[in-house]
């Protein structure tokens, strides 16, 4: 009953799409594509939704296949903005069982091939948002910030936050898809943003002095003998600019 | 005067200083705030297109000696103020927080003497180390002439330290900075080299030189580069494009910095340290400055056309590293990948590699890219410099720059 010009469909979890995707190599099937259950399917297209078990047994399994770095490759390809990134999942685990970690030079591959340059942009864009993100501080003491990248990078980030402002309260918002990220000096928490709404988000009252400060340093520290916009631009895309306060008067 | 007004002074007086990175140190706290990250990060980047990854301020720009290069010199009428050190930490602790900054660069005018002037630095320093457990990346600019002591506390609680050699000869010292020997900046080098651990310096050492306010020929920068590389393991030489800040009679009259020449010292710096090159491969007696047309590389390879084109699938790591546009990334990749299948230019472009100028001086599988008679100096030279002009310079040139920076 399960054919391979099916669409296949999982919850939406990276979980649920490797155990998807282990059924489906289990029974030799080539999907069309893979979609979570949000998809609609045109009138041509069939869809298809096993029973699945969340087991996170699965994430040792393919560790045990591939390798740990495979992993986190598949895990960055999930959080891009691709829009079939499950088939380029399915493709490179298969890819991978095969070569293991000699994947990463098949690049005459051309689902190989494109995977990689997927997580690239992947780990560069969650790269320039460490340096990117801007909290401001609540008068509750707790940081707060707003992103808008164009990759799901909310969990890689925030994990990277965790180490560095480990005794913080931080919530990092993902305004674009809605979602949040809540630190409480233990471990962070992704929420759906209409779960969690911030009460009292108003502005600590040294807030407003040490925002002018930060401005008024941005402004000083270029040298107007060497300015060149074109490179600033290059390295801080303007797509960016609305959630980096310094960057606001020039939007 | 309030804190805003002088760290507007403060900034100002700092932003000729061309290192800004925050990378070579893996920093963790345990109860602090803060870690520093081996790759260092940029948090935001100036109308210049320079990155800042650090609070870059003067504790003073108050200063008893009289460089003519310097706005800060003793005999310039200007606006002097000085941070304390509860000014210090509260501005770096309160950008850290809110993530504008990966720490602090520290460097100062000299008041009263070298000494009096390092304690203070120390003592602003250690209070945010240890009153504060700041955990982030701190840069401290050393004072020559300060005492051994003081640089071996200094060293303690920073992740870099650097003095700046200023000039690449002693007669340009003399010349423009009267109270300067370079004697004293070598042996703050020496020392911090004799002793670097994972608790003394640990990301190590940087210089930098300033480039076009005497008239030392590029191989005499070059020349005192590789010495410094090779005598005291520095990280970085940085070189600052001079530009005009006050008027001097022993001072060029520039009408704009010496940029393109800036970036070719930065091309020949990476040459040194990543490609095996040496000072006399690039420049010598004859051709004692740059090609500004030409980058380094591509123009030492003109040079020395009979080792070219060179085949990928056999050439030897060290042989691919010689050809203009392959990085040592790129060559890399091309060593790993080239074991499971033979390379095309099609290959190459997918492993991500730049063939503008690379495609010139190679041969994937016995064939150049073009008609193999094309490969002769006159039409390569037009070519790359065409390709240069089309690909527009500046901004380009620079981000290949920071892409590899450490
Ligand atoms: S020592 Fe020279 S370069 Fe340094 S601040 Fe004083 S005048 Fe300027």
């Amino acid at each position: 009953m399960s054919k391979s010009n099916y669409i296949y469909l999982y919850d939406g979890s990276f979980i649920n799409l490797l155990n998807l995707i282990k059924i489906l190599l289990k029974k030799k099937i080539i999907p069309q594509n893979i979609k979570d259950d949000t998809y609609l399917p045109n009138l041509l297209e069939q869809s298809f939704k096993f029973k699945i078990e969340d087991d996170e047994k699965v994430i040792q399994e393919i560790i045990n296949g591939t390798s740990k770095n495979i992993l986190t490759t598949i895990y960055y390809l999930f959080l891009s903005n691709e829009e079939n990134k499950e088939l380029l999942i399915y493709y490179f685990l298969v890819h991978s069982l095969k070569f293991k970690n000699k994947v990463y030079y098949m690049r005459n591959l051309k689902s190989v091939d494109k995977a990689l340059k997927v997580v690239m942009y992947v780990s560069h864009e969650n790269h320039k948002f460490k340096g990117f993100v801007r909290f401001k501080e609540l008068a509750n003491n707790i940081l707060y910030a707003e992103i808008s990248p164009v990759n799901n990078i909310l969990p890689i980030l925030s994990n990277y936050f965790k180490k560095r402002l480990k005794n913080e309260f931080f919530i990092i918002k993902d305004v674009k898809r809605n979602i949040v990220s809540v630190y409480d000096k233990k471990d962070f928490y992704i929420l759906d943003g209409e779960e969690f709404k911030l009460i009292g988000n108003k502005e600590s009252s040294s807030e407003k002095l040490i925002q002018d400060m930060w401005i008024a340093f941005y402004k000083t520290i270029g040298i107007k003998e060497r300015k060149n916009d074109r490179c600033r631009r290059n390295f801080m895309p303007k797509k960016y600019w609305k959630n980096i306060i310094e960057m606001r008067d020039e939007l | 005067m309030d804190i805003k007004e002088k760290l507007i002074i403060l900034a100002d007086s700092a932003k000729y200083d061309a290192s800004c990175s925050s990378s070579g140190s893996n920093r963790k706290t345990k109860n602090g705030l803060g870690t520093t990250s081996i790759a260092g990060i940029c948090h935001s980047f100036a109308s210049d297109g320079r990155c800042i990854s650090l609070l870059k301020i003067l504790m003073t720009n108050c200063c008893c000696y009289d460089c003519k290069y310097c706005l800060n010199r003793k005999s310039n009428n200007i606006k002097r103020a000085i941070f304390t050190k509860e000014e210090i930490c509260e501005i770096t602790l309160n950008f850290y927080r809110r993530n504008y900054i990966e720490g602090l660069f520290l460097s100062s005018g000299i008041i009263k003497n070298p000494d009096y002037t390092m304690n203070l630095m120390i003592e602003a320093i250690s209070f945010l180390r240890k009153k504060y457990h700041f955990g982030g990346y701190i840069h401290a600019k050393a004072i020559p002439g300060a005492s051994e002591y003081l640089i071996k506390k200094l060293g303690q609680l920073v992740d870099r330290m650097s003095a700046n050699i200023e000039l690449p000869t002693e007669n340009g010292l003399k010349l423009l900075a009267p109270n300067k020997e370079s004697t004293k900046v070598t042996k703050i080098m020496k020392y911090v080299d004799n002793n670097r651990n994972a608790r003394f310096v640990p990301a190590g050492q940087s210089t930098q030189m300033i480039i076009g306010a005497t008239n030392e020929s590029d191989l005499e920068i070059m020349s005192k580069s590789a010495s410094l590389y090779n005598s005291y393991k520095l990280k970085r030489v940085f070189y600052s494009a001079y530009i005009p800040v006050n008027n001097d009679k022993l001072l060029p009259s520039l009408k704009l910095p010496p940029l393109k020449r800036e970036n070719r010292l930065y091309q020949a710096d990476f040459l040194l340290r990543f490609y095996k090159f040496k000072v006399p491969d690039i420049l010598d007696e004859k051709n004692p400055n740059f090609n500004l047309l030409i980058d380094p590389k591509a123009d030492w390879a003109l040079r020395h056309l009979e080792e070219f084109p060179k085949e990928i699938n056999s050439a030897s790591y060290d042989e691919l590293l010689k050809i203009p546009g392959v990085g040592v990334k790129s060559a890399k990749r091309i060593i790993s990948a080239r074991k499971y299948f033979k390379l095309t230019f099609n290959d190459l472009s997918k492993l991500g590699i730049v063939l503008k100028r690379a495609k010139y001086f190679i041969l994937c599988g016995g064939k150049y890219f073009i008609d193999g008679n094309n490969f002769k100096r006159n039409f390569i030279e037009k070519n790359l410099i065409l390709e240069d002009k089309i690909y527009e310079t500046t901004s380009n040139e620079q981000l290949k720059l920071s892409l590899f920076d450490e």
